[in-house]
């Protein structure tokens, strides 16, 4: 038991195994997929300063090592602050699943979900990782496709997607085999790379592979799509960053900047255009996925020393702005009983909802980055850096967030307009009041004062030395 | 004669996979989806040693008796009819099907020496040739049953290609683990429709 990959991925996945047995018991069930993650994040933080813990004089020291079919998985102090995140995030969604109707799988489905997203940044030889993003999304299946519905169109793109990538990313590292010594090693650079980028765009649902994105989000759950997409966009841009950090072919390679930063501008054009044209709120989401996706790729893209400071910047703001906006298409959800919340259901939803949609416009201005909210610091810097870049980058990340803005007003018209024949009758309990007041205040004192989500993830990235230089 | 002999496996792999692009009779596509596993068997046996050759084979057999037995369970177990004419669309995929095939055939010797100079063109064929039937079956078809065919079809291709150019056994355990994963959300997918379809 005093080994790092034990405690932090066998551990996880037999919880996950067991809480499966006490489904029936929803409360207990949410309790301990609640009370797992957090005991197993607050542990990998303590122990991310070095794998010795003086308690009173006692020391409890854990080894890093475990050979598993022959190959060694290791889990050094530096790499358990990634760990901690995502044990985080996964504590963040399980601690209010019994809130919503999410599903007896959720509590035991995440834990076994991040433990799978934690060794995908773990183990070695790191392309192997491939098929563990394959296994994550065949366990997702029940998360996003409950039982009582037929298989829809979104879960069939999403499995073909994902196992599409894996190969394309299996064979990237074959095929780069040798490279140094190779007399031709350009092409198969250029070869390599693409099988990257094409795996990983696959992976992520990048413009214009996202079709699923936004049907994904439209056919499940927020609350739940909430945590896989976030799990999912952020263990994947950190294992990325693990590729760039490995291969030194990939990183110097002078193209791929340029090909992020078109990555990123296309994700961000996209998705602010047809977010507009959405009819229903639970696709808006998907198409928030996809911008988030663009702006995270361009905070990789758009380094001018190192890698890491402004895709670090954007973790936690990020995360929190999904969190709080699946929260809060999960009240409308279950409050107003539409599954896809269409805006022709909101409509006069401030006179029946007044403290959700307040909370609904909060978190639509939070997660596009207008100022005095959270995610404005970090995106005030990447836009201070695209003034600098060419005409086409500019445009494309300025229509897009102008795309975005007319997507929140035209949310804010149909929540103000007037009711026609409904209730108009407050249908809120008082003491909604005090998480709505709580997250708004979390999300404007991350624009006021940035470290107060940068500070906790500054060494966060620390295992990836190259990218530090 | 023996060319030819070494040769029947892959054809034989080949047209079940076709089979199951086209076909839509649930019996007759686990029988071809068992053929085509048990087709991959003698081509591996030339690359890696009897016990790790019979690795996919055998994850094969307990991936269809997994939809099988799931099928049985739902009443989608039928007799088969031969005689069933082709409908259109049957009769497009499986032309379209035979181009791919013809088209790769036709590019392979240039693929083979660009690409993949190490593995013999008859392995190249048939794991490509896998690939790129269940990458189409894919790309046509929306019931879950068909796309877990297609799924562990675009899979076998791409581990027997992979089998040709590196083993590990971690790797070969994790994708074991995929493709029976594969088999239980096939058999969750059957089970939630025919659900559905019930109430």
């Amino acid at each position: 038991m005093n080994n790092t990959v034990i405690i932090w991925l066998l551990l996880p996945i037999l919880l996950g195994l067991g809480l499966v047995t006490i489904q029936r018991l929803p409360k207990l069930s949410a309790l301990l997929g609640s009370l797992f993650p957090l005991v197993l994040a607050v542990l990998a933080l303590i122990y991310s300063k070095g794998l010795t813990l003086n308690v009173l004089g006692r020391y409890f020291t854990l080894t890093d090592n475990l050979v598993f079919f022959g190959r060694a998985t290791q889990i050094t102090a530096d790499q358990l602050g990634i760990i901690a995140l995502l044990y985080f995030l996964c504590f963040a969604w399980n601690v209010m699943s019994g809130l919503f109707n999410v599903g007896r799988w959720f509590n035991s489905l995440t834990l076994i979900i991040t433990a799978l997203w934690a060794s995908v940044q773990v183990i070695t030889p790191f392309l192997y990782s491939a098929v563990v993003v394959e296994l994550i999304a065949l366990v997702s299946v029940p998360l996003l496709s409950p039982r009582g519905t037929p298989a829809k169109s979104g879960i069939i793109r999403f499995l073909s997607m994902q196992t599409i990538a894996m190969p394309l990313i299996l064979l990237s590292g074959w095929m780069v085999t040798g490279i140094e010594t190779s007399p031709s090693a350009e092409a198969l650079v250029l070869r390599g790379s693409l099988l990257v980028i094409a795996g990983f765009s696959l992976w992520a649902g990048i413009f214009p592979l996202h079709s699923w994105l936004p049907m994904l989000t439209e056919e499940s759950h927020p609350w739940t799509i909430g945590f896989l997409q976030t799990i999912m966009q952020i263990s994947l841009a950190i294992f990325f960053l693990k590729f760039l950090n490995q291969y030194a072919w990939l990183r110097n390679l002078e193209e791929i900047k340029l090909v992020l930063k078109w990555i990123g501008a296309l994700c961000i054009v996209s998705a602010g255009v047809l977010s507009v044209f959405q009819k229903k709120l639970s696709r808006v989401f998907g198409y928030l996925f996809l911008s988030g996706t663009g702006y995270i790729v361009l905070s990789m893209a758009f380094q001018q020393q190192g890698w890491l400071n402004l895709f670090t910047q954007y973790l936690l703001p990020r995360i929190f702005a999904y969190w709080s906006l699946g929260y809060t298409l999960s009240l409308l959800r279950e409050a107003i009983g539409s599954e896809q919340l269409n805006f022709s259901e909101l409509k006069g939803l401030i006179w029946r909802y007044p403290l959700s949609s307040i909370l609904l416009l909060a978190s639509l201005l939070n997660i596009i980055g207008m100022p005095l909210f959270s995610l404005f610091p970090s995106n005030r810097i990447l836009l201070s850096i695209l003034a600098s870049e060419s005409m086409p980058f500019r445009l494309f990340v300025s229509l897009g967030l102008i795309g975005m803005v007319l997507m929140v007003l035209k949310v804010l018209g149909v929540v103000i307009q007037a009711p026609e024949d409904v209730d108009q009758d407050k249908k809120e309990r008082t003491l909604m009041i005090i998480p709505v007041v709580l997250i708004i205040l979390v999300m404007v004192l991350g624009g006021i004062f940035p470290q107060f989500f940068t500070a906790p993830v500054q060494d966060l990235l620390i295992s990836f030395q190259n990218l530090l230089n | 004669m023996t060319e030819i002999f070494q040769s029947l496996p892959i054809y034989v792999a080949l047209l079940a996979a076709l089979l199951n692009l086209v076909r839509r009779q649930w019996t007759l596509n686990l029988i071809a989806l068992v053929v085509q596993f048990a087709c991959l068997f003698p081509i591996l046996l030339k690359i890696v040693p009897l016990q790790l050759a019979l690795i996919q084979p055998f994850t094969g057999l307990m991936v269809t008796l997994i939809l099988y037995l799931t099928l049985l369970g739902v009443g989608g177990i039928k007799a088969i009819d031969l005689r069933q004419s082709l409908t259109s669309g049957e009769i497009f995929r499986g032309l379209a099907g035979i181009f791919l095939l013809a088209t790769l055939q036709i590019f392979l010797p240039q693929f083979q020496q660009a690409v993949f100079p190490f593995i013999s063109s008859d392995h190249l064929f048939l794991s490509l040739g896998l690939i790129l039937i269940g990458l189409m079956q894919l790309g046509t078809i929306r019931e879950p049953f068909y796309l877990v065919i297609g799924l562990l079809t675009f899979l076998s291709g791409f581990e027997l290609l992979y089998s040709a150019l590196e083993f590990s056994y971690l790797l070969e355990a994790q994708l074991v683990a995929v493709n029976l994963l594969l088999a239980i959300v096939g058999a969750f997918f059957i089970v939630k429709n025919a659900e559905s379809e019930s109430t």
